[in-house]
């Protein structure tokens, strides 16, 4: 049975991956493809690990427990979901279970609203503009679709992740 | 003797602390001006003295000339030093520090007034013979005679707002369509960072490359040029990697640029730092004047590699009436110095502002390396300035050996809790027209689709890597659960460990 994780990092960006075991090694799947991974070996000091991940070697340091340090980045993860799926469900489904929901990408200001309730919109059409550190950020449609609900108002703050408007 | 007792820096994170390095080092007091989302900051705590000057908004703080003199007095400050940005380029603010009694580190008020905005520095430079680009000759009012201009000059145009810095209201526009769209978008983003929301419109140069050069000059007509910088790595017309000296001027070009910008000096009796922006195709090997900036420059700190010149505290001389300690022949060129600017963005989604708390934070070091950084571990990154947040400088015997400081330096700087463009600068440094010196300044945008897919396997790659780790119980993210339940048994610890327990089961781990 295949497992589906959520992960969050710090940052919040989310990654939704399913996960099964493949032979030897682990199989994760992601839109935009398949790995294959496994832990190779541990290294040679305290907290290092050698990760394969298609057939490249990667060394991996464990950082104050719950930290990673990968090829010289840091990766800090606020929260993994895990469940066990009940039916085979694709990938792009698990995803886009939300995808009507438009979430805010930055912490800022709205400073333009383009549509209103009800408004009929086609992909790629910019909805709204957020202004955060002195630039502008265009959110543009990803679906096409009716305009249902705004939650935000001109000149409102919005966080990381609040829900903007919803497209039906 | 120090020219100076005490000097207020009007600004904040990593160009107040560099102007309060310079400041200690002359010996004179250091005095800092914060804002409600900055008063825990870096510079505040770095500085000799600091005074709250409002709330965050920079309208109601930085940007507040009233606020900032009031500090000012209240300190006994004997000169303000605006920094970059803000307050730096505003005629009035300077014409209130001397009517203050105080000296501004800068341009005097009478000199700035010449040269209010980037259109009339053009209208100068113009008279004084210095090349300029064709466009509008004055700021533009209306949608209609935008796209008269436009037509009649030709597109690729821009729109740049007169009183405009740091590529902000800058819009390129390549067609009737985008003009009218831009237009409003131009002035109201011209009117909300500074204040003015007049903008003017020029032709877009082929194959750009973005050359400035280094103005110094004393109150007494003496100018030197300490040669010039390439900034041509940019995204939306804003800088992310500089380098000195430029990598493709020969020494015929070098000196004509120098004699230009002496020439637009004397022209107006301009003293203390200015850079002169120029524009330069490496196709016709013209160059033309785009404006001249009336203060410090961010990227100054790679002409002070290159020169060994500490352009911070000649500035502070300069402006106290001190001589120009040096003629052109003295100010020679050494080494190679690139900056990369870190600014708190994320390259994945459009260079969104990233704003936030430091969670880690290790910054590079070592031979060939300069950060002046803003920010520390816990420091938080308010949403309401810019995303600067530190530069790395790196220094080595060529352009090659620059290269590969950097490489090894990109590597050592690591950041959480707010994302940064390093990840794009690891790919840039191993690009080959990079390395080779062949760009453009639109080499971001014809780049980026490769850049993001790279930059998204990287990402994915990391996590992927995590949950290699945290499928095999190898990682557990439940170390916060496990503090909290350790924690009910607090008071058979001592009040030390329980207040590090309490400290670490927080989300925000650490400060």
């Amino acid at each position: 049975m295949r497992k589906v994780y959520k992960v969050t990092t710090e940052t919040g960006d989310e990654y939704v991956l399913t996960y099964s075991i493949d032979g030897e090694y682990l199989k994760f799947e992601t839109l935009s493809g398949v790995y294959r991974a496994r832990i190779l070996q541990k290294g040679t000091r305290d907290n290092e690990f050698l990760i394969e991940i298609n057939g490249e070697v990667h060394r991996v340091f464990i950082e104050n427990f719950n930290q990673i340090i990968v090829n010289n980045e840091i990766l800090r993860i606020s929260n993994i979901q895990e469940k066990y799926e009940e039916k085979e469900v694709s990938l792009q489904e698990l995803i886009s279970s939300k995808k009507g929901e438009i979430i805010s990408p930055i912490y800022g200001r709205i400073v333009s609203l383009r549509v209103k309730e009800g408004d009929a919109v086609v992909k790629g059409q910019p909805l709204l503009s957020i202004e955060s550190m002195k630039s502008e950020t265009i959110i543009s449609s990803p679906i096409s679709g009716v305009i249902q609900k705004i939650l935000v108002r001109v000149g409102q703050s919005v966080k990381k992740g609040d829900i903007l408007l919803i497209i039906k | 003797m120090p020219p100076f007792n005490k000097i207020l820096i009007a600004n904040r994170g990593e160009i107040a602390i560099r102007i309060m390095r310079a400041v200690k080092e002359m010996g004179m007091k250091a005095v800092a001006v914060y804002s409600d989302a900055d008063k825990n900051s870096l510079h505040v705590k770095y500085a000799d003295e600091a005074y709250y000057i409002g709330p965050s908004p920079a309208l109601e703080s930085y940007l507040n000339i009233q606020r900032i003199i009031d500090a000012a007095e209240r300190a006994h400050a004997d000169a303000v030093h605006p920094g970059y940005g803000f307050l730096s380029e505003n005629a009035e603010f300077a014409e209130a520090v001397e009517k203050a009694g105080m000296t501004f580190i800068g341009p005097p008020s009478y000199v700035m007034r010449k040269i209010k905005s980037k259109l009339e520095g053009k209208m100068i430079a113009k008279n004084a013979g210095v090349p300029v680009s064709p466009g509008s000759d004055g700021p533009v009012e209306s949608v209609d005679d935008a796209i008269k201009i436009a037509e009649k000059i030709g597109f690729p145009i821009m729109i740049k707002a007169s009183y405009g810095g740091g590529g902000i209201g800058i819009i390129k526009v390549e067609n009737v369509e985008e003009l009218k769209e831009a237009f409003e978008r131009s002035r109201r983003l011209a009117l909300q960072a500074f204040g003015k929301s007049e903008i003017y419109i020029e032709k877009m140069a082929v194959k750009p490359r973005h050359i400035e050069a280094q103005l110094i000059g004393d109150k007494y007509g003496n100018y030197v040029v300490a040669y010039e910088r390439e900034c041509t790595i940019q995204r939306r017309n804003q800088k992310l990697i500089e380098e000195a000296p430029s990598p493709i001027l020969d020494n015929e070009k070098r000196k004509e640029l120098i004699e230009a910008s002496i020439r637009f000096g004397k022209a107006i009796g301009y003293y203390t730092l200015g850079t002169m922006e120029f524009v330069y195709s490496e196709v016709s090997r013209e160059f033309y004047f785009l404006e001249i900036n009336k203060r410090l420059q961010v990227e100054h700190g790679i002409t002070e590699l290159i020169t060994g010149i500490d352009l911070v505290k000649l500035q502070i001389k300069l402006a106290a009436g001190e001589y120009l300690p040096y003629s052109q022949e003295d100010i020679k060129i050494r080494g190679h110095a690139i900056e990369f600017r870190i600014n708190a963005e994320d390259p994945l989604n459009n260079f969104a502002g990233s704003s936030g708390y430091i969670t880690y934070y290790k910054e590079p070091s070592g031979p060939g390396i300069r950060v002046d950084s803003g920010v520390d571990l816990g420091s938080y990154v308010p949403p309401y300035y810019d995303s600067m947040i530190s530069k790395l400088m790196v220094y080595g015997k060529d352009r090659a050996t620059a290269i590969q400081i950097a490489r090894r330096a990109l590597d050592e700087y690591k950041i959480s809790g707010i994302k940064t463009i390093i990840p794009l600068y690891k790919l840039i440094i191993n690009d080959k027209d990079f390395i080779e010196g062949k760009f453009t300044t639109n080499y971001i945008s014809e780049k980026m689709p490769v850049f993001l897919e790279e930059l998204k396997k990287r990402e994915e790659m990391k996590v992927i890597s995590y949950l290699v780790l945290y499928s095999q119980s190898q990682i557990k993210l439940s170390f916060h659960k496990e503090v909290k339940s350790s924690y009910r048994n607090v008071d058979r610890m001592s009040a030390w460990k329980r207040q590090g327990l309490v400290m670490q089961s927080t989300t925000r781990v650490m400060w």
